[in-house]
Protein backbone atom coordinates (compact mmCIF):
# COMPACT_ATOMS: atom_id res chain seq x y z
CA UNK A 1 0.00 0.00 0.00
CA UNK A 2 1.62 3.22 -1.18
CA UNK A 3 -0.55 5.52 0.93
CA UNK A 4 1.58 4.81 4.03
CA UNK A 5 4.88 5.82 2.47
CA UNK A 6 3.31 8.73 0.57
CA UNK A 7 1.92 10.16 3.81
CA UNK A 8 5.32 9.62 5.45
CA UNK A 9 6.99 11.84 2.80
CA UNK A 10 4.30 14.42 3.54
CA UNK A 11 5.09 14.35 7.26
CA UNK A 12 8.82 14.68 6.58
CA UNK A 13 8.24 17.67 4.30
CA UNK A 14 6.07 19.43 6.88
CA UNK A 15 8.69 18.75 9.54
CA UNK A 16 11.28 20.52 7.37
CA UNK A 17 8.77 23.33 6.90
CA UNK A 18 8.34 23.75 10.68
CA UNK A 19 12.13 23.69 11.19
CA UNK A 20 12.61 26.46 8.63
CA UNK A 21 9.84 28.55 10.22
CA UNK A 22 11.32 27.97 13.70
CA UNK A 23 14.70 29.21 12.50
CA UNK A 24 13.12 32.31 10.96
CA UNK A 25 11.26 33.12 14.17
CA UNK A 26 14.38 32.48 16.28
CA UNK A 27 16.28 34.97 14.11
CA UNK A 28 13.58 37.62 14.10
CA UNK A 29 15.91 40.06 15.87
CA UNK A 30 19.13 38.99 14.17
CA UNK A 31 20.82 41.89 12.35
CA UNK A 32 20.82 41.42 8.58
CA UNK A 33 19.08 38.02 8.72
CA UNK A 34 17.22 37.01 5.56
CA UNK A 35 14.16 34.80 6.00
CA UNK A 36 14.14 31.35 4.45
CA UNK A 37 11.31 29.47 2.79
CA UNK A 38 10.96 25.76 2.14
CA UNK A 39 9.91 24.94 -1.41
CA UNK A 40 8.32 21.57 -2.15
CA UNK A 41 7.87 19.56 -5.33
CA UNK A 42 6.08 16.32 -6.14
CA UNK A 43 8.05 13.07 -6.37
CA UNK A 44 8.21 10.68 -9.30
CA UNK A 45 5.03 9.23 -10.77
CA UNK A 46 4.30 5.59 -11.46
CA UNK A 47 2.65 5.31 -14.85
CA UNK A 48 -0.13 2.76 -14.79
CA UNK A 49 -1.87 4.10 -17.88
CA UNK A 50 0.04 6.75 -19.81
CA UNK A 51 -2.12 9.81 -20.58
CA UNK A 52 -2.73 9.90 -24.32
CA UNK A 53 -2.28 6.13 -24.74
CA UNK A 54 -4.41 4.59 -27.47
CA UNK A 55 -7.64 3.15 -26.15
CA UNK A 56 -8.80 1.65 -29.47
CA UNK A 57 -7.66 0.83 -33.00
CA UNK A 58 -9.44 3.88 -34.35
CA UNK A 59 -7.05 6.25 -32.64
CA UNK A 60 -9.04 7.33 -29.59
CA UNK A 61 -6.83 8.19 -26.64
CA UNK A 62 -7.09 7.82 -22.88
CA UNK A 63 -8.02 11.34 -21.72
CA UNK A 64 -6.21 11.40 -18.41
CA UNK A 65 -4.33 8.16 -17.77
CA UNK A 66 -3.43 6.83 -14.35
CA UNK A 67 -0.31 8.19 -12.75
CA UNK A 68 0.14 7.52 -9.06
CA UNK A 69 2.49 9.92 -7.31
CA UNK A 70 5.04 8.85 -4.73
CA UNK A 71 4.62 11.86 -2.43
CA UNK A 72 6.54 15.06 -1.90
CA UNK A 73 10.10 16.20 -1.34
CA UNK A 74 11.80 19.40 -0.30
CA UNK A 75 13.15 20.96 -3.50
CA UNK A 76 14.93 23.88 -1.90
CA UNK A 77 15.15 25.99 1.20
CA UNK A 78 15.84 29.39 -0.28
CA UNK A 79 16.53 32.81 1.12
CA UNK A 80 14.24 35.74 0.39
CA UNK A 81 16.80 38.52 -0.10
CA UNK A 82 14.50 41.49 0.30
CA UNK A 83 15.71 44.50 2.27
CA UNK A 84 15.07 44.50 6.03
CA UNK A 85 13.99 47.57 7.97
CA UNK A 86 16.49 50.11 9.31
CA UNK A 87 16.90 50.52 13.02
CA UNK A 88 18.55 53.64 14.39
CA UNK A 89 21.26 52.77 16.92
CA UNK A 90 23.32 56.01 16.88
CA UNK A 91 26.45 53.88 17.24
CA UNK A 92 29.05 55.35 14.83
CA UNK A 93 30.32 51.91 13.86
CA UNK A 94 26.89 50.51 12.97
CA UNK A 95 26.51 50.60 9.19
CA UNK A 96 23.45 49.46 7.23
CA UNK A 97 23.49 48.70 3.50
CA UNK A 98 20.58 50.21 1.59
CA UNK A 99 20.35 48.21 -1.64
CA UNK A 100 22.35 45.23 -2.89
CA UNK A 101 25.81 44.27 -1.67
CA UNK A 102 27.68 42.64 1.18
CA UNK A 103 30.58 43.67 3.40
CA UNK A 104 33.65 41.51 2.86
CA UNK A 105 35.03 40.06 6.09
CA UNK A 106 38.44 38.46 6.46
CA UNK A 107 38.15 35.30 8.54
CA UNK A 108 40.99 34.24 10.87
CA UNK A 109 42.09 31.56 8.35
CA UNK A 110 42.58 34.27 5.71
CA UNK A 111 39.56 33.36 3.55
CA UNK A 112 36.78 35.82 2.75
CA UNK A 113 33.25 35.73 4.12
CA UNK A 114 30.40 38.15 3.38
CA UNK A 115 27.81 39.74 5.63
CA UNK A 116 25.05 42.33 5.64
CA UNK A 117 25.21 42.74 9.42
CA UNK A 118 27.07 46.02 9.87
CA UNK A 119 27.36 45.99 13.67
CA UNK A 120 31.07 46.74 13.71
CA UNK A 121 33.46 47.84 16.42
CA UNK A 122 37.12 48.61 16.90
CA UNK A 123 39.90 46.12 17.62
CA UNK A 124 42.60 46.89 20.20
CA UNK A 125 44.73 48.05 17.24
CA UNK A 126 42.03 50.51 16.16
CA UNK A 127 40.87 48.53 13.12
CA UNK A 128 37.18 48.28 12.11
CA UNK A 129 36.16 44.69 12.93
CA UNK A 130 32.96 42.63 13.22
CA UNK A 131 31.57 41.62 16.59
CA UNK A 132 33.66 38.44 16.34
CA UNK A 133 36.78 40.58 15.86
CA UNK A 134 37.25 39.72 12.17
CA UNK A 135 38.67 42.49 9.98
CA UNK A 136 36.23 44.29 7.67
CA UNK A 137 37.94 44.57 4.27
CA UNK A 138 39.85 46.48 3.09
CA UNK A 139 41.02 46.96 6.70
CA UNK A 140 40.54 50.50 7.95
CA UNK A 141 42.48 51.70 10.98
CA UNK A 142 41.08 54.55 13.04
CA UNK A 143 43.92 56.70 14.44
CA UNK A 144 44.33 57.12 18.17
CA UNK A 145 42.93 60.33 19.73
CA UNK A 146 39.99 60.24 17.32
CA UNK A 147 37.06 62.27 18.56
CA UNK A 148 34.45 61.17 16.06
CA UNK A 149 34.14 59.01 12.96
CA UNK A 150 31.93 59.74 9.96
CA UNK A 151 31.01 57.18 7.28
CA UNK A 152 29.24 58.61 4.27
CA UNK A 153 26.84 56.94 1.83
CA UNK A 154 29.72 56.11 -0.54
CA UNK A 155 31.64 54.31 2.23
CA UNK A 156 34.31 56.96 2.82
CA UNK A 157 35.43 56.85 6.44
CA UNK A 158 36.81 60.04 7.92
CA UNK A 159 38.07 60.64 11.45
CA UNK A 160 38.13 63.89 13.37
CA UNK A 161 41.31 63.81 15.45
CA UNK A 162 41.93 65.85 18.57
CA UNK A 163 43.89 68.97 17.78
CA UNK A 164 43.06 68.94 14.03
CA UNK A 165 40.36 71.11 12.56
CA UNK A 166 39.69 69.18 9.33
CA UNK A 167 38.56 65.53 9.39
CA UNK A 168 41.08 63.10 7.97
CA UNK A 169 40.08 60.47 5.36
CA UNK A 170 41.19 57.06 6.65
CA UNK A 171 39.78 54.69 4.01
CA UNK A 172 36.74 53.50 2.08
CA UNK A 173 34.48 50.58 2.96
CA UNK A 174 33.83 48.43 -0.10
CA UNK A 175 30.80 46.35 -1.05
CA UNK A 176 30.74 43.02 -2.86
CA UNK A 177 27.90 41.73 -5.00
CA UNK A 178 27.05 38.39 -6.60
CA UNK A 179 25.14 37.33 -9.70
CA UNK A 180 22.95 35.17 -7.46
CA UNK A 181 22.80 36.31 -3.83
CA UNK A 182 20.44 33.47 -2.95
CA UNK A 183 23.19 30.99 -3.85
CA UNK A 184 25.51 32.05 -1.02
CA UNK A 185 26.16 29.52 1.72
CA UNK A 186 25.30 30.62 5.25
CA UNK A 187 27.85 29.54 7.85
CA UNK A 188 26.28 31.15 10.91
CA UNK A 189 27.42 34.29 12.75
CA UNK A 190 25.61 36.26 9.99
CA UNK A 191 28.35 35.23 7.56
CA UNK A 192 28.01 33.85 4.04
CA UNK A 193 30.53 32.12 1.80
CA UNK A 194 30.87 32.20 -1.97
CA UNK A 195 29.67 29.01 -3.76
CA UNK A 196 29.66 27.87 -7.40
CA UNK A 197 25.94 28.80 -7.43
CA UNK A 198 26.45 32.38 -6.26
CA UNK A 199 28.91 33.33 -8.97
CA UNK A 200 32.22 35.05 -8.24
CA UNK A 201 32.34 38.11 -5.97
CA UNK A 202 32.49 41.52 -7.68
CA UNK A 203 33.88 44.24 -5.46
CA UNK A 204 32.82 47.86 -5.94
CA UNK A 205 32.31 51.23 -4.36
CA UNK A 206 29.01 51.85 -2.51
CA UNK A 207 26.63 54.06 -4.45
CA UNK A 208 27.85 53.09 -7.92
CA UNK A 209 25.56 51.20 -10.34
CA UNK A 210 24.40 47.90 -8.89
CA UNK A 211 25.69 48.60 -5.37
CA UNK A 212 23.79 49.90 -2.39
CA UNK A 213 24.65 52.91 -0.29
CA UNK A 214 25.73 52.95 3.37
CA UNK A 215 23.92 54.44 6.35
CA UNK A 216 25.99 55.19 9.43
CA UNK A 217 24.28 54.78 12.81
CA UNK A 218 21.72 52.29 11.49
CA UNK A 219 21.43 48.52 11.42
CA UNK A 220 19.42 46.41 8.97
CA UNK A 221 16.93 44.29 10.92
CA UNK A 222 15.88 40.84 9.76
CA UNK A 223 13.24 40.72 7.02
CA UNK A 224 11.21 38.10 8.93
CA UNK A 225 7.52 38.95 9.08
CA UNK A 226 6.25 37.44 12.34
CA UNK A 227 2.57 37.33 11.34
CA UNK A 228 3.39 35.55 8.10
CA UNK A 229 5.60 33.04 9.91
CA UNK A 230 2.97 32.22 12.53
CA UNK A 231 0.27 31.64 9.91
CA UNK A 232 2.71 29.41 7.97
CA UNK A 233 3.42 27.55 11.20
CA UNK A 234 -0.29 26.85 11.74
CA UNK A 235 -0.68 25.66 8.14
CA UNK A 236 2.38 23.41 8.43
CA UNK A 237 1.17 21.90 11.70
CA UNK A 238 -2.28 21.14 10.27
CA UNK A 239 -0.76 19.63 7.14
CA UNK A 240 1.41 17.42 9.36
CA UNK A 241 -1.68 16.25 11.26
CA UNK A 242 -3.54 15.51 8.04
CA UNK A 243 -0.71 13.33 6.79
CA UNK A 244 -0.72 11.43 10.07
CA UNK A 245 -4.49 10.88 9.63
CA UNK A 246 -3.80 9.31 6.23
CA UNK A 247 -1.38 6.91 7.90
CA UNK A 248 -4.04 6.00 10.49
CA UNK A 249 -6.68 5.47 7.79
CA UNK A 250 -4.36 3.35 5.65
CA UNK A 251 -3.46 1.36 8.73
CA UNK A 252 -7.13 0.69 9.49
CA UNK A 253 -7.66 -0.52 5.95
CA UNK A 254 -4.70 -2.88 6.27
CA UNK A 255 -6.07 -4.05 9.61
CA UNK A 256 -9.40 -4.89 7.95
CA UNK A 257 -7.41 -6.86 5.35
CA UNK A 258 -5.47 -8.90 7.91
CA UNK A 259 -8.72 -9.79 9.68
CA UNK A 260 -10.05 -11.31 6.47
CA UNK A 261 -10.11 -15.07 6.60
CA UNK A 262 -9.51 -14.81 10.33
CA UNK B 1 -19.90 -18.78 -5.80
CA UNK B 2 -16.49 -17.10 -5.74
CA UNK B 3 -17.98 -14.11 -7.51
CA UNK B 4 -18.83 -12.33 -4.27
CA UNK B 5 -15.19 -12.49 -3.22
CA UNK B 6 -13.94 -11.43 -6.64
CA UNK B 7 -16.29 -8.46 -6.83
CA UNK B 8 -15.28 -7.44 -3.30
CA UNK B 9 -11.65 -7.76 -4.33
CA UNK B 10 -12.18 -5.46 -7.33
CA UNK B 11 -13.69 -2.88 -4.99
CA UNK B 12 -10.90 -3.26 -2.46
CA UNK B 13 -8.26 -2.69 -5.15
CA UNK B 14 -10.16 0.40 -6.26
CA UNK B 15 -10.26 1.64 -2.66
CA UNK B 16 -6.49 1.18 -2.34
CA UNK B 17 -6.03 3.16 -5.55
CA UNK B 18 -8.24 5.96 -4.19
CA UNK B 19 -6.29 5.96 -0.95
CA UNK B 20 -2.97 6.30 -2.82
CA UNK B 21 -4.33 9.27 -4.77
CA UNK B 22 -5.68 10.92 -1.58
CA UNK B 23 -2.39 10.33 0.24
CA UNK B 24 -0.48 11.94 -2.63
CA UNK B 25 -2.84 14.92 -2.64
CA UNK B 26 -2.45 15.45 1.10
CA UNK B 27 1.33 14.94 1.00
CA UNK B 28 1.49 17.69 -1.63
CA UNK B 29 -0.73 20.15 0.21
CA UNK B 30 2.23 22.58 0.42
CA UNK B 31 3.72 21.84 -3.00
CA UNK B 32 3.86 24.91 -5.22
CA UNK B 33 1.27 24.77 -8.05
CA UNK B 34 0.39 21.13 -7.36
CA UNK B 35 -2.89 20.07 -8.96
CA UNK B 36 -4.95 17.53 -7.08
CA UNK B 37 -6.03 14.30 -8.69
CA UNK B 38 -9.07 12.16 -8.34
CA UNK B 39 -9.46 8.62 -9.62
CA UNK B 40 -12.46 7.80 -11.79
CA UNK B 41 -14.01 4.35 -11.80
CA UNK B 42 -16.20 2.48 -14.23
CA UNK B 43 -18.55 -0.40 -13.91
CA UNK B 44 -17.13 -3.43 -15.67
CA UNK B 45 -19.90 -5.84 -16.61
CA UNK B 46 -19.24 -9.51 -17.18
CA UNK B 47 -21.98 -11.75 -18.58
CA UNK B 48 -22.08 -15.17 -17.04
CA UNK B 49 -23.96 -18.38 -17.66
CA UNK B 50 -27.18 -18.60 -15.69
CA UNK B 51 -26.86 -20.62 -12.55
CA UNK B 52 -28.55 -23.99 -12.45
CA UNK B 53 -32.29 -23.66 -12.09
CA UNK B 54 -32.31 -20.05 -13.27
CA UNK B 55 -33.15 -18.63 -16.64
CA UNK B 56 -32.03 -15.56 -18.54
CA UNK B 57 -28.80 -13.67 -18.85
CA UNK B 58 -26.96 -12.93 -15.65
CA UNK B 59 -24.34 -10.26 -15.32
CA UNK B 60 -21.76 -9.37 -12.71
CA UNK B 61 -20.59 -5.87 -12.07
CA UNK B 62 -16.96 -5.25 -11.14
CA UNK B 63 -15.19 -1.97 -10.45
CA UNK B 64 -12.40 -0.87 -12.74
CA UNK B 65 -10.25 2.25 -12.45
CA UNK B 66 -10.12 4.09 -15.73
CA UNK B 67 -8.23 7.24 -15.02
CA UNK B 68 -6.84 9.76 -12.62
CA UNK B 69 -8.27 13.16 -13.46
CA UNK B 70 -6.17 16.22 -12.68
CA UNK B 71 -8.07 19.18 -11.29
CA UNK B 72 -6.94 22.09 -13.46
CA UNK B 73 -8.32 24.70 -11.08
CA UNK B 74 -6.00 27.43 -9.91
CA UNK B 75 -4.54 27.32 -6.40
CA UNK B 76 -4.58 30.34 -4.13
CA UNK B 77 -1.76 32.84 -4.67
CA UNK B 78 0.65 33.22 -1.73
CA UNK B 79 2.90 36.23 -1.28
CA UNK B 80 6.57 35.34 -0.84
CA UNK B 81 8.24 38.66 -1.68
CA UNK B 82 11.10 36.96 -3.55
CA UNK B 83 11.66 38.90 -6.80
CA UNK B 84 11.78 35.86 -9.08
CA UNK B 85 8.80 34.00 -7.60
CA UNK B 86 6.11 34.12 -10.27
CA UNK B 87 2.54 32.92 -10.20
CA UNK B 88 0.50 32.39 -13.36
CA UNK B 89 -2.99 33.75 -12.81
CA UNK B 90 -5.05 32.15 -15.56
CA UNK B 91 -4.12 29.43 -18.01
CA UNK B 92 -0.61 28.61 -19.08
CA UNK B 93 2.68 26.94 -18.26
CA UNK B 94 6.29 28.12 -18.08
CA UNK B 95 8.73 26.38 -20.43
CA UNK B 96 11.79 24.82 -18.78
CA UNK B 97 14.77 23.49 -20.70
CA UNK B 98 15.85 20.19 -19.08
CA UNK B 99 18.38 17.57 -20.11
CA UNK B 100 15.47 15.55 -21.55
CA UNK B 101 14.06 18.40 -23.63
CA UNK B 102 11.46 21.07 -22.96
CA UNK B 103 9.21 20.53 -19.95
CA UNK B 104 6.30 22.60 -18.70
CA UNK B 105 5.52 23.81 -15.18
CA UNK B 106 3.27 26.18 -13.28
CA UNK B 107 5.73 26.26 -10.37
CA UNK B 108 7.20 29.73 -10.76
CA UNK B 109 9.83 29.57 -8.02
CA UNK B 110 12.86 30.69 -9.99
CA UNK B 111 16.29 31.95 -8.95
CA UNK B 112 19.40 33.11 -10.72
CA UNK B 113 22.37 30.81 -11.21
CA UNK B 114 26.05 31.74 -11.04
CA UNK B 115 25.94 33.33 -14.51
CA UNK B 116 22.76 35.29 -13.78
CA UNK B 117 20.50 33.00 -15.83
CA UNK B 118 16.92 32.54 -14.61
CA UNK B 119 16.63 28.88 -13.51
CA UNK B 120 14.27 26.57 -11.58
CA UNK B 121 15.17 25.17 -8.18
CA UNK B 122 16.75 22.20 -10.02
CA UNK B 123 18.97 24.53 -12.06
CA UNK B 124 17.16 24.09 -15.39
CA UNK B 125 16.95 27.25 -17.51
CA UNK B 126 13.58 28.97 -17.84
CA UNK B 127 12.83 29.80 -21.47
CA UNK B 128 12.05 33.27 -22.72
CA UNK B 129 10.83 34.15 -26.20
CA UNK B 130 14.47 34.30 -27.30
CA UNK B 131 16.09 31.57 -25.21
CA UNK B 132 17.09 31.71 -21.54
CA UNK B 133 16.90 35.03 -19.71
CA UNK B 134 20.09 36.43 -18.20
CA UNK B 135 20.01 39.14 -15.57
CA UNK B 136 23.14 41.01 -14.50
CA UNK B 137 23.56 42.85 -11.18
CA UNK B 138 23.78 46.09 -13.22
CA UNK B 139 20.11 45.70 -14.15
CA UNK B 140 19.19 46.89 -10.67
CA UNK B 141 15.66 46.17 -9.48
CA UNK B 142 13.94 43.75 -11.83
CA UNK B 143 10.34 44.26 -12.81
CA UNK B 144 8.36 41.42 -14.34
CA UNK B 145 5.20 42.63 -16.03
CA UNK B 146 1.90 40.76 -16.18
CA UNK B 147 2.59 39.63 -19.76
CA UNK B 148 6.02 38.19 -18.80
CA UNK B 149 8.20 41.10 -19.94
CA UNK B 150 11.32 41.23 -17.78
CA UNK B 151 12.85 44.67 -17.51
CA UNK B 152 15.59 46.27 -15.45
CA UNK B 153 17.05 49.71 -15.03
CA UNK B 154 18.48 49.66 -18.56
CA UNK B 155 15.27 48.59 -20.30
CA UNK B 156 13.75 45.34 -21.49
CA UNK B 157 15.80 42.19 -20.93
CA UNK B 158 13.45 39.60 -22.39
CA UNK B 159 10.01 38.08 -22.16
CA UNK B 160 9.14 34.85 -20.38
CA UNK B 161 7.53 32.24 -22.56
CA UNK B 162 4.14 31.10 -21.29
CA UNK B 163 2.42 28.41 -23.33
CA UNK B 164 -0.84 26.51 -23.21
CA UNK B 165 -2.09 23.30 -24.78
CA UNK B 166 -5.19 22.24 -26.62
CA UNK B 167 -5.74 19.50 -24.07
CA UNK B 168 -3.86 20.24 -20.82
CA UNK B 169 -5.16 17.02 -19.26
CA UNK B 170 -2.94 15.02 -21.61
CA UNK B 171 0.20 16.38 -19.95
CA UNK B 172 2.05 13.61 -18.13
CA UNK B 173 3.44 14.36 -14.68
CA UNK B 174 7.15 13.79 -14.33
CA UNK B 175 7.65 14.75 -10.69
CA UNK B 176 9.61 17.85 -9.62
CA UNK B 177 6.48 19.81 -10.61
CA UNK B 178 7.25 19.25 -14.30
CA UNK B 179 4.91 18.08 -17.05
CA UNK B 180 5.88 16.43 -20.33
CA UNK B 181 3.87 16.12 -23.53
CA UNK B 182 4.17 15.52 -27.27
CA UNK B 183 1.49 18.10 -28.01
CA UNK B 184 2.73 21.23 -29.75
CA UNK B 185 2.51 24.18 -27.35
CA UNK B 186 0.44 27.18 -28.37
CA UNK B 187 1.10 30.69 -27.10
CA UNK B 188 -1.03 31.41 -24.06
CA UNK B 189 -2.88 34.71 -24.15
CA UNK B 190 -5.23 34.43 -21.23
CA UNK B 191 -2.94 34.84 -18.24
CA UNK B 192 -1.39 37.39 -15.91
CA UNK B 193 1.96 36.93 -14.16
CA UNK B 194 2.25 38.05 -10.56
CA UNK B 195 5.78 38.51 -9.32
CA UNK B 196 6.62 38.00 -5.64
CA UNK B 197 3.88 35.38 -5.42
CA UNK B 198 3.61 31.63 -5.84
CA UNK B 199 0.56 29.55 -6.71
CA UNK B 200 -0.12 27.16 -3.85
CA UNK B 201 -1.52 23.68 -4.45
CA UNK B 202 -5.24 23.43 -5.19
CA UNK B 203 -5.71 20.58 -2.68
CA UNK B 204 -8.69 21.22 -0.40
CA UNK B 205 -7.71 19.47 2.85
CA UNK B 206 -11.29 19.22 4.15
CA UNK B 207 -12.49 17.48 0.99
CA UNK B 208 -9.51 15.12 0.97
CA UNK B 209 -9.97 14.08 4.60
CA UNK B 210 -13.73 13.59 4.11
CA UNK B 211 -13.04 11.56 0.99
CA UNK B 212 -10.43 9.54 2.84
CA UNK B 213 -12.88 8.60 5.61
CA UNK B 214 -15.45 7.65 2.99
CA UNK B 215 -12.96 5.37 1.19
CA UNK B 216 -11.82 3.81 4.44
CA UNK B 217 -15.39 3.03 5.59
CA UNK B 218 -16.33 1.63 2.17
CA UNK B 219 -13.25 -0.56 2.31
CA UNK B 220 -14.13 -1.82 5.77
CA UNK B 221 -17.72 -2.52 4.67
CA UNK B 222 -16.45 -4.57 1.73
CA UNK B 223 -14.04 -6.41 4.01
CA UNK B 224 -16.97 -7.27 6.30
CA UNK B 225 -18.93 -8.50 3.29
CA UNK B 226 -16.04 -10.79 2.28
CA UNK B 227 -15.84 -12.00 5.85
CA UNK B 228 -19.57 -12.88 5.93
CA UNK B 229 -19.31 -14.65 2.61
CA UNK B 230 -16.43 -16.67 3.93
CA UNK B 231 -18.34 -17.59 7.09
CA UNK B 232 -21.22 -18.66 4.90
CA UNK B 233 -18.95 -20.91 2.87
CA UNK B 234 -17.35 -22.39 5.96
CA UNK B 235 -20.75 -23.22 7.44
CA UNK B 236 -21.90 -24.69 4.17
CA UNK B 237 -18.84 -26.95 4.03
CA UNK B 238 -19.20 -27.98 7.66
CA UNK B 239 -22.92 -28.63 7.54
CA UNK B 240 -23.27 -30.08 4.10
CA UNK B 241 -19.99 -31.96 4.06
CA UNK B 242 -20.42 -33.42 7.54
CA UNK B 243 -20.48 -37.18 7.78
CA UNK B 244 -24.04 -38.29 8.42
CA UNK B 245 -24.37 -40.79 11.16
Amino acid sequence: MRALSIAATGMLAQQTNVEVIANNLANMNTTGFKEQRAEFEDLLYQNITQPGANSSDSGTVVPSGIQIGAGVRTAAVYRVTTQGDFKNTANPYDVAISGPGFFRIQQPDGTDAYTRAGNFGLSPEGQIVTDQGYTVSPGIAIPANTLSVAINAQGQVSATIAGQSAPQAVGTLELTRFANEAGLRAIGNNLYLETPASGSPQAGVPGTTGYGTLQQGFLETSNVNAVEEITSLITAQRAYEMNSKVITAADQMLQATTHLGG
Amino acid sequence: MDNTLLISLSHQIAAFRSMDAIANNIANVSTTAFQREEPTFQEYIVNVQPAEGEVGQQSLSFVKDTGLVRDLGEGRLDTTGAPFDLAIHGKGYFVVQTANGDRYTRDGHFTLNETGQLVTSNGDAVQGDAGPITITPDDGDIHIAADGTVSGKTGQIGRLRVVDFENPRLLAKEGASLYATDQPPVTADNFKLQSGMLESSNVQPVLEIAHMIEVMRAYQATATLSQSQEDLMRRAIQELGGIQN
